[in-house]
């Protein structure tokens, strides 16, 4: 149930991905993502999907729980795949009934969108597994730190303070959900059965509750932030130090040569 | 034959969820009707669980739960009529109020179960009356009460289901003594009116020596003991070596014998203690 | 004596739906360096907001509250007076910011613009003194409600405070996780000094105050040592309290014609208090 949810959980093993800088991870992972999708034939999408396959080896992260994440984003998965079949134009007719066709192509066709989708997650994942929330809104502030010269700087330092919040919360609030959801069980509300509206009507009891309790919770962090002595982000310093170490040159490069390889193998096919 | 049983009940959480899991273990247990029964045990070692089994919220991995005799389980599509029979209060109870008024709040659970119209409306108003809600009240709504008045109406929202077996999940947690006073007195005039079986969930050992007629001792996941309340607290190095303790009064008897007075120790209430002290008063001065 | 708050006629009003409460009502108070003070009273006494006027969370509507000297309505200084009377509430899980503990306990000193490398030492230091240091790199939501508020307190005392106030820190938790943050508390304040303010409706919890003060209805009724305090068994009782089970058996011990003092209140000294009364026959 809402338990299962994975998304957005750091999982500490220590591998040499974790010890990167989470500024080089974030440019790593949008490098990555992009070569996903120049990737035009099957030699350059299989070479992306070792490079993707090593990272994952590399996070030393259970592979049991990267497919958790692809659990979740299945029925995507398969109703892409399910629409580019239709969508192929030449190759051998395997099936054809009234204007649908389906063909080579269009299998091809599926079977690359689907991979391509798969490394997005796996590749994503990877960087969530391995970075904690709080390395990763740092490293997007201070990515997004030039954005000050255009005096933005107080809207990046909020937009970086709302994740960092909204990560500690997720877990917090799934837990508080399930608890109100049996308590009103507990009371004989009926979650499961009925059509659409009833499902909807049936979840107000949960999601008033729960809002009341969100709204309260802001109140008493608000407060016990001002207790800490924030006031927006002024004048503020970092514990931890985000500084580029040697191994993040090596594995950049390593990256970047990955990418020219796809170029190249995209070139030749 | 009890009003409840639980036979040989296990139940262990998915692998590798993140969050703190308390599995319960080859759980088996009876509970008369219209018995207090106190359930004690760590954080973490299995109480929620297993009440969670009681009304068929948790299902079990194995082992089953029987109302009346009957397996709660036999048709899973009637597991909801096993929540009205045996009800239950979470901890915190007021943070599951959501309707506009008090009094439809208190009706969501009988409404629940079928109630309409003049009957429901009765029922609603009949707990209302027990539990001491007045009818002022009624039209308030329930998030601009005190912390108190919201316990209150969480209870009787469980309360206006009739259950035959009620359970209540550490109900005083947080509240100061005059509203932890309230909440006693609440659940023992339901179960005066009612006749209904109580199973409490509580750290506080002197509650239970002065509700319980039986008392269960979780540990690690499985029961350390079911006894009633003399077998539970005679035992002091057990309760000890699992990390839980005996009602400060026993606490006091312990140490006086150890300071080398000749006095018995299974002395749980304060009422009891007093009495015990006459005693040796009135001893003292025939000798 | 040396004050590290005084609180001089403060009087603080709120209007809720156009009616105007007095939470609390000319009340004047002093707290000692380096003490340990409990204050009492049940639920809507007046005690939380007058925990809140000790930083100037809450300005008082009249009179003022000094900190080190400083008023805390002064809006220059807010941010010193809030970095000396540090403050823990009820809830753990509302004030803890950051998804990792030593990063939560960073967020005070941060804050306060300090050097990375004294952040450091200063996170590393609050949690060895509240016991937590070897959960530094875990997640707030794996830990129990007692180790939660053990690191809340650590972000707290990561900036250095003069003054640790707590607003029923102890009220959602388990009997373990209470002792912790007792145990936790009267280490800090022997230690290293630190004053301490607790709140509390636990009577048990002000054992080893060096000061009690019994608040109702927005005021102080009462002010001693514990055993002062809990001498007067009625009065706790008119305004709500409850006292603990040991000081009840001898108040009880008492009412029945047994010579004993009602003011002990651990469970040695109420054995003792009892014997010593049994051997008068």
């Amino acid at each position: 149930m809402l338990k299962d949810i994975t998304f957005g959980q750091y999982y500490d093993s220590k591998s040499v991905i974790h010890k990167l800088d989470p500024r080089v991870k974030i440019v790593l992972m949008i490098l990555f993502i992009v070569f996903i999708f120049v990737s035009q034939n099957f030699f350059a999408l299989i070479f992306s999907a070792l490079s993707v396959f090593l990272v994952v080896l590399a996070s030393k992260v259970p592979l049991k729980m990267y497919l958790k994440n692809m659990k979740a984003i299945l029925p995507v998965l398969i109703f892409t795949a399910v629409i580019n079949v239709f969508y192929g134009d030449g190759g051998k007719v395997l099936l054809s009934f009234w204007i649908i066709e389906i063909n080579t192509q269009g299998i091809y066709k599926a079977v690359f969108m689907a991979l391509r989708i798969l490394l997005l997650i796996f590749i994503s994942s990877a960087l969530t597994y391995t970075t904690t929330p709080n390395d990763l809104t740092d490293a997007i502030e201070s990515l997004l730190s030039p954005l000050r010269f255009v005096g933005l700087k107080s809207a990046v330092h909020t937009l970086a303070m709302m994740m960092t919040i909204a990560l500690r919360f997720i877990p917090t609030l799934i837990e508080e959900a399930e608890k109100i959801m049996n308590a009103q069980k507990a009371r004989g509300a009926d979650l499961e059965s009925g059509g659409l509206v009833d499902r909807v009507k049936a979840l107000i009891p949960i999601l008033i509750p729960l809002l009341i309790s969100s709204v309260r919770r802001a109140y008493e962090l608000a407060e016990a932030m001002e207790c800490r002595c924030y006031n927006g982000g002024e004048g503020k310093t970092r514990m931890k130090q985000m500084k580029m170490k040697i191994t993040d040159f090596y594995l950049s490069s390593v990256a970047v040569l990955m990418c020219a390889v796809v170029i190249v193998l995209n070139i030749l096919f | 034959m009890g009003i409840l049983e639980v036979k040989n009940l296990t139940h262990t959480y998915g692998g590798s969820s993140p969050f703190i899991n308390d599995a319960v273990s080859n759980v088996s247990f009876s509970v008369e009707q219209g018995e207090i029964i106190g359930i004690i045990g760590h954080t973490g070692s299995g109480k929620s669980t297993l009440v969670q089994h009681l009304n068929g919220l948790l299902k079990p991995t194995d082992g089953m739960v029987l109302f009346c005799d009957e397996d709660i389980w036999a048709n899973p599509k009637d597991i909801r009529k096993i929540r009205s029979k045996v009800g239950l209060v979470f901890q915190y109870p007021e943070y599951q109020l959501f309707e506009e008024t008090v009094f439809a709040d208190i009706s969501f659970g009988p409404k629940n179960m079928g109630l309409c119209g003049e009957e429901l409306e009765k029922t609603v108003t009949e707990i209302c009356e027990l539990v001491g809600v007045k009818p002022e009240y009624y039209e308030k709504s329930p998030f601009d009460l005190s912390g108190g008045e919201k316990r209150r109406v969480a209870i009787a929202g469980v309360m206006a289901m009739k259950p035959q077996v009620i359970i209540f999940d550490e109900p005083t947690a947080g509240l100061d003594p005059k509203g932890r006073e309230d909440v006693m007195k609440i659940i023992k005039d339901y179960r005066i009116a009612t006749g209904a079986t109580v199973i409490i969930i509580s750290h506080s050992m002197e509650d239970m020596a002065l509700l319980a007629d039986k008392i269960l001792v979780m540990n690690k996941g499985e029961i350390y003991k079911f006894g009633s309340v003399y077998d539970v607290f005679s035992d002091v190095e057990g309760l000890r070596n699992i990390g839980l303790n005996v009602p400060i009064v026993t606490k006091v008897f312990l140490q006086l014998k150890e300071l080398g007075v000749d006095i018995k120790t299974e002395i749980f209430t304060v009422e009891n203690a007093i009495d015990e002290f006459k005693k040796l008063k009135e001893g003292n001065k025939n000798a | 004596m040396d004050k590290i708050i005084e609180v001089k006629n403060v009087t603080y009003e709120y209007t809720e739906e156009e009616t105007t409460h007095i939470a609390v009502k000319d009340l004047s108070l002093c707290i000692e360096r380096g003490s340990f003070t409990v204050i009492l009273g049940h639920n809507g006494s007046g005690k939380s907001t007058l925990a809140k006027l000790l930083n100037g969370l809450n300005k008082a509507t009249f009179g003022d509250v000094f900190v080190d000297g400083i008023n805390t309505k002064n809006e220059e200084t807010e941010i010193e007076v809030k970095r000396k009377v540090g403050m823990v509430f009820q809830n753990p899980d509302n004030q803890l910011v950051a998804s990792i503990v030593e990063e939560d306990v960073a967020f005070g000193p941060e804050n306060l613009g300090l050097a990375p490398r004294e952040i450091r030492v200063r996170v590393d230091e609050a949690l060895k003194a509240v016991g937590m240091y070897e959960f530094k790199d875990s997640t707030p939501h794996r830990l129990s409600g007692g180790q939660k508020q053990r690191v809340a307190i650590a972000g707290i005392i990561a900036m250095e405070p003069e003054c640790l106030v707590l607003d029923e820190p102890t009220a959602m938790l388990d009997p373990k996780g209470r002792a912790e943050i007792i145990n936790t508390l009267l280490k800090l304040n022997r230690e290293k000094g630190i004053t301490v303010v607790l709140i509390t409706h636990y009577m048990e919890e002000a054992e080893k105050a060096d000061r009690v003060i019994v608040m109702n209805n927005g005021s102080i009724i009462d002010d001693g040592t514990p055993s002062e305090i809990f001498k007067n068994v009625e009065k706790l009782k008119t305004v709500g309290l409850d006292v603990p089970q040991t000081t009840e058996l001898l108040y009880e011990l008492s009412k029945n014609g047994f010579s004993v003092n009602t003011n002990k209140i651990s469970v040695e000294d109420t054995a003792l208090e009892i014997k010593r009364a049994l051997e008068e026959f």
